[in-house]
């Protein structure tokens, strides 16, 4: 047991302390650099595990991992609508080991000002699936073709309820396109923001809305299960074979068709010979006969197209959605009665009247402990000191040197003996690295040593 | 025999059985438990990360096997999470965080297999409990989530909110002060409803908002080892003496009665509220939407609630929440199979193998020739439960070793743990930044006995709160008679409306009466 006084680790701790160092370098090793690519290649998912986009991303990359030989790892960059993860895919160093899978938000989200990331900052690799937009009803609901509802629109003073996804996400503009089409005000569209298809489908089934409109691969299973009907889908033709009893919306009349996608990308500035070994990669992957067939299963649809078609379709893309967005109608959609800023004013009024209660009672009083000595704030400024270098150093310096220069600098402040403070440092950090490199698949920084 | 489901004895459950009974599905549900306590015990890495990891090999996998990891995976790494959450004061889920302190307080006196064989034995019991929900009334239940729409949900929100409040040990109004602060940290980033910035300073990282889990670990953890870095020098060697009692030799018969001596006689003793828990467990988790996080909130509020003041001990109230939390994991499964509408980000993974295997999730998912399938789930969670039984003891045993490191040692390896931990969830450096500051607040709001629980509850339903909220006023232009128009949607406005303003009152006139 220590019981060594914190201001005494003097004796023999000089010796010890370069040897520390000194260990962790021969552990490390050497790093080298090979061909692209020789160490894990990361996949960054805007969206969240278990989602669709989630789970193409899993399968692209086991099977990546078998055609490249090292290993691929999905990284759900999430939040904010996807700009988070489009984000750092654009600005991560186009080095060929990260990898974005591209949604259709790439198309919107600079529009809408939310970023400055668009189409132009990725190098497109592969296109690997296309989702039209659909739109569904209870089963037992009146409404059994697209007319019908349009009637329904049309004439009752009550305007549609409808929800799929966030508010002025894809699905909404889709269903906003549609009103557009038929010359009605997409401001008389009542929208309810969701995080997804799946809590939208709950609110059908509980009668709060009356039309949920998402990818008909969101809707596979209440649509077998019976409890949802399809009037008809947004792609320029049916979707076959899933789907070949869904109408396309301009079978039943109307000039509207609005797809997503999802698509792999690199950073712009990404070499090319990094992209030669990517392109034929990724074509092998998404051209296998297993890649297609869970497609299939998961019921998205699709499609191949290669870097130079992909950019075509993105720019195309781009360009319908742009006008879309930037029209009066979308704008129409966008203000809503209660803004942004209802919630933040009704939580800051409960804040005052609890604020005024604690008061009032006098129930807010500090905890009575005793005053903590100097050396108390010197080390606990060192724990914060600790996480700021921590973050300052592990990017270019790498996860194992900065790990264990800096725990093995606090285990001495705090006054630890030399051989357990060496002893725990050198088999703690390389434990927690391969830990998560190897089994969790969580990849911490290498930097300097390639290690 | 009604009340199952028609063919219940049939073939299907026969086969069913033999299925799961099969040396390999059994070994499989071994090995997933082992994985999924290691994972869950790692501070930062979930069952929903866990099972993600795992879903490309089901490709390769028979789907029963597929399920039967999953399902083991997950009742394990729930309980799994209680151990760095009652040792390192580092909750695994939001769920647990309703009782993070009361576990930690007996760990700092030594009592840690006691906590833990408590949180384990009812994990244990609320799981197998869940899973019997599960099996008899799967479909009729199933009819209750479809009464569930946005402003129900928006009710029971509040209802979970207010239990936490309500959960609270100290003064109410210390917990609403927590709970609103947790609500308004949720704000920042695209308000859910609009899509707008909010409170971003043009900081791009900030637009996804604050990411619950590093704030946890910063709000708990690392505010922990603050603390105790302040007074490190004040400190003989920590720990030693309380090790010294129970370290003089190792026998198995006094491990395993440090942890389960406690929790077995109790579990006899509160049949009853076990039972309740179990039941609100199931039927909370059972709304998609909703979740283990609130199940354990509102069990844990009735439980403090219902027990006579200085009758129940804290633990009591633990045993209590943590069935919820397991039995709600079972409930979950219920909208997943018979509507295809995941309760949790894992069953929307689980759908996602079922389509795999051609299983189409659906009403009729019973009497299908896939009916085995089902009925083999079910027992798969019984089984799954049990041998949570022997892992989690060994966890608890392998995990006590941390307890035995002198402070000096330890403190600096919990800050690492937190550090990679925030780190994990996202790959982001922005998270562990996120968890540093949290560390701070959550050190002034421990100096000023303001609890921690409530706010993580508030900074993960804040966003969803919002959106009903907001999404309700919209739809309904404003009016407020849209929150309680429909029947369902009164009696929660009601229960919940009664619920915030008891406490609130007696806490008002308890502080007059100071």
């Amino acid at each position: 047991m220590s019981r060594r006084a914190p201001a005494s680790p003097e004796g023999k701790g000089p010796l010890v302390w370069p040897l520390a160092g000194l260990l962790l370098l021969t552990l490390l090793g050497c790093g080298s650099q090979g061909s692209f690519p020789d160490r894990p290649v990361f996949l960054l998912c805007p969206w969240g595990a278990g989602g669709g986009t989630d789970r193409v991303s899993r399968q692209v990359a086991a099977l990546l991992e078998q055609d490249l030989g090292v290993n691929v790892n999905v990284i759900n960059a999430t939040g904010g609508q996807g700009v988070t993860g489009h984000s750092r895919g654009a600005l991560a160093r186009p080095d060929g080991y990260t990898m974005t899978m591209m949604t259709v938000e790439l198309n919107m989200l600079h529009w809408r000002g939310l970023t400055t990331v668009g189409p132009e900052s990725f190098a497109p690799i592969v296109l690997l699936n296309r989702d039209a937009a659909a739109l569904f009803v209870r089963a037992d609901a009146p409404w059994t073709t697209l007319e019908e509802l349009e009637e329904r629109i049309k004439t009752s003073p009550e305007p549609l309820k409808a929800s799929g996804t966030a508010q002025g996400g894809i699905w909404h503009l889709a269903l906003a396109g549609w009103y557009t089409a038929m010359g009605e005000d997409p401001a008389r569209l009542r929208w309810l923001s969701s995080q997804g298809a799946a809590s939208s489908m709950t609110e059908l089934l509980a009668g709060t809305i009356d039309v949920v409109c998402c990818s008909l691969a969101e809707a596979t299973v209440q649509m077998s299960s019976g409890k949802v009907r399809c009037l008809g889908v947004m792609s320029p033709e049916r979707v076959t074979p899933r789907f070949p009893d869904v109408p396309t919306f301009e079978e039943q009349g109307y000039d509207w068709s609005l797809e997503g996608w999802r698509g792999i990308g690199v950073p712009r500035d990404t070499p090319q010979e990094i992209r030669d070994v990517l392109v034929p990669a990724l074509e092998r992957v998404v051209r296998s006969a297993e890649f297609q067939d869970f497609m299939g299963r998961q019921g998205f649809d699709w499609r191949y197209e290669g870097p130079d078609p992909f950019r075509a379709s993105l720019d195309r893309a781009d360009e319908s959605l742009g006008t879309l967005i930037r029209s009066d109608a979308f704008e129409a959609i966008r203000t809503t009665r209660f803004g942004a800023m209802v919630y933040p004013t009704v939580l800051g009024v409960a804040c005052a009247g609890v604020l005024a209660g604690l008061l009032l009672t006098g129930t807010l009083r500090r905890e009575g402990t005793r005053r903590p000595s100097r050396n108390g704030w010197i080390h606990f400024l060192e724990g914060i000191g600790f996480i700021v270098l921590f973050i300052l150093l592990v990017r270019p310096v790498g996860f194992v040197l900065t790990a264990g220069i800096l725990l093995g600098l606090f285990f001495w402040r705090l006054g630890v003996t030399p051989w357990r403070a060496v002893a725990t440092t050198a088999i703690l950090v390389p434990a927690t690295y391969l830990l998560f490199h190897a089994l969790l698949r969580v990849d911490l920084p290498r930097g300097l040593l390639g290690w | 025999m009604s009340i199952f489901p028609g063919a219940f004895w049939g073939g299907e459950v026969i086969e069913a059985l033999q299925t799961v009974l099969d040396p390999v599905v059994l070994l499989i549900v071994v090995l997933s438990a082992l994985y999924g306590v290691f994972v869950g015990s790692i501070p930062g890495l979930t069952a929903t990360m866990a099972v993600a990891l795992f879903i490309p090999i089901t490709f390769h996998l028979a789907p029963i096997h597929a399920i039967a990891a999953v399902v083991t995976l997950v009742a394990c790494a729930i309980f799994a999470g209680d151990i760095p959450n009652t040792l390192l004061r580092i909750p695994g889920t939001p769920a647990s965080a309703a009782y993070t302190d009361d576990v930690h307080d007996l760990a700092k006196q030594g009592l840690q297999d006691r906590a833990l064989g408590v949180c384990l034995v009812f994990s244990v019991v609320g799981g197998l409990l869940g899973s019997l929900v599960l099996m008899f009334f799967a479909q009729s239940l199933a009819r209750v989530a479809t009464l569930f729409g946005t402003v129900e949900y928006f009710w029971l929100y509040l209802l979970g909110l207010g239990c936490a409040v309500v959960a609270t040990r100290g003064s109410a109004l210390l917990g609403a002060l927590g709970l609103i602060l947790g609500l308004a940290l949720s704000t920042i980033g695209l308000s859910p409803a609009h899509g707008s910035a909010r409170f971003t300073f043009g900081i791009a990282e900030l637009y996804r908002g604050i990411n619950f889990i590093p704030a946890m670990i910063g709000l708990f953890g690392l505010s922990e080892v603050l603390r105790n870095l302040l007074v490190i020098d004040r400190r003989q060697d920590a720990q030693a003496p309380d090790v010294a009692s129970h370290g003089a030799g190792w026998s198995l018969r006094r491990s395993v009665e440090s942890v389960f001596g406690s929790a077995v006689p109790r579990l006899w003793r509160r049949k009853g509220p076990t039972l309740r828990s179990a039941g609100i467990g199931a039927t909370v988790g059972m709304l998609p939407g909703a979740g283990a996080d609130i199940a354990a909130w509102v069990s844990l509020g009735v439980s403090r609630r219902l027990s006579k003041r200085g009758q129940a001990e804290p633990l009591d109230h633990v045993a209590d929440a943590t069935a919820a939390n397991n039995s709600a994991l079972a409930g979950a499964w219920v909208p997943a199979l018979v509507f295809g509408i995941p309760g949790d980000s894992v069953t929307a993974l689980v759908i996602g193998i079922l389509m795999m295997k051609d299983v189409t999730p659906g009403p009729d998912i019973f009497q299908r020739e896939d009916g085995a399938l089902v009925y083999s789930i079910y027992f798969l969670f019984l089984v799954a439960n049990l041998v949570l039984l022997p892992v989690g003891f060994l966890a608890i045993k392998a995990g006590g070793a941390l307890v035995r490191v002198s402070h000096r040692t330890l403190l600096p390896i919990i800050i690492l743990f937190c550090v990679v931990g925030s780190y994990a969830v996202n790959n982001s450096y922005f998270d562990v930044g996120v968890m540093l500051a949290m560390g701070l607040v959550g050190f002034v709001l421990d100096q000023w006995r303001v609890p921690l629980g409530p706010v993580v509850l508030g900074i993960v339903l804040g966003g969803p709160l919002e959106e009903r909220f907001i999404g309700t006023l919209n739809t309904s232009d404003g009016s407020l008679l849209a929150f309680f128009e429909r029947p369902q949607s009164l009696v929660l406005g009601l229960l919940s409306l009664a619920l915030w303003l008891s406490p609130l009152v007696s806490a008002v006139r308890r502080g007059k009466r100071v």
